[in-house]
């Protein structure tokens, strides 16, 4: 699975305000709702079931990247976004690192397969030491498009 | 002086897979033990410490791995694994990220 299969060009934020983890989810599920990728009536229920999994355990996986996500009925389709913290926010990961990456995901509550799937994709990515260094580095929205877009292209990990 | 290796196969009956969760508890698991574990799908080995490698495997139900320890907790932390993965990740006795899904 590629990035150009559940990745929300509109909804890549290159530098996020948020300082905790709940600000920065709510941005990023803030910037899917401006992109016509989820529902207004649904935001709070989807920030909601993100945090709840948040509290099973945190979604820090490690070397600065941390995957918040929830399935939700309200999606269709498995649908996602790229985020970077220039600060970095603590996301109680299991390194004790700060989270300067943020994948966030929604997918619908049947296909768990997807969800995997974007899982892998992701991982192997991000454990690309170039690919982190060049995501944390980028400037603007269009520079991390055209990172993920390399990555589809195999050109790291 | 050589460590001996054990290796174990697993196969993964939870539905969703070696997700974040599942891959979170593993790491978390093989840190309690002295001893030095590799998760392998296929040819390819990672190391049981790191949940971001744990996931890459992408690990799907019905999948079988090969868990593969060394040191002095090599038995127990095999043994602890198979639990794990036996027990579909369950936290308090339910999986408690399908649970949250029921109706």
């Amino acid at each position: 699975m590629k990035f150009a299969d559940f990745i929300s060009r509109e909804a890549i934020r290159a530098d996020l305000a948020a300082v905790d983890k709940e600000g920065t989810i709510r941005e990023m599920v803030q910037a899917l709702l401006d992109a016509g990728n989820v529902d207004a009536q649904e935001f709070e229920s989807i920030v909601k079931a993100i945090l709840k999994r948040e509290e099973l355990g945190s979604t820090g996986i490690g070397r600065g990247v941390a995957v918040p996500h929830t399935k939700h009925p309200s999606v269709d389709r498995l649908v996602g976004t790229v985020a970077v913290s220039r600060e970095g926010v603590d996301f109680a990961s299991l390194d004790g690192e700060t989270a300067q990456l943020f994948f966030l995901l929604i997918s619908p509550p049947d296909r768990p397969g997807e969800h995997l799937r974007a899982l892998e994709n992701i991982s192997r990515k991000v454990h690309d030491d170039a690919f982190r260094r060049f995501l944390k580095q980028a400037k603007n929205v269009e520079d991390i498009q055209q990172l993920l877009d390399e990555a589809d292209n195999n050109q790291f990990g | 002086m050589c460590q001996s290796k054990i290796t174990r196969k697993v196969i993964i009956t939870n539905s969703e897979g070696l997700h974040a969760r599942a891959a979170t508890l593993v790491a978390e698991m093989v840190r309690r033990f002295e001893a030095r574990v590799k998760l392998a799908k296929d040819c390819e080995g990672v190391e049981g410490t790191d949940v971001l490698q744990i996931l890459s495997l992408g690990a799907a139900q019905g999948e079988q791995l090969m868990l593969e320890a060394t040191g002095e907790d090599a038995e127990r932390v095999l043994d602890a694994l198979i639990d794990l993965f036996a027990s579909n990740f369950a936290e308090n006795g339910e999986n408690s990220e399908e649970a949250e899904n029921q109706p």
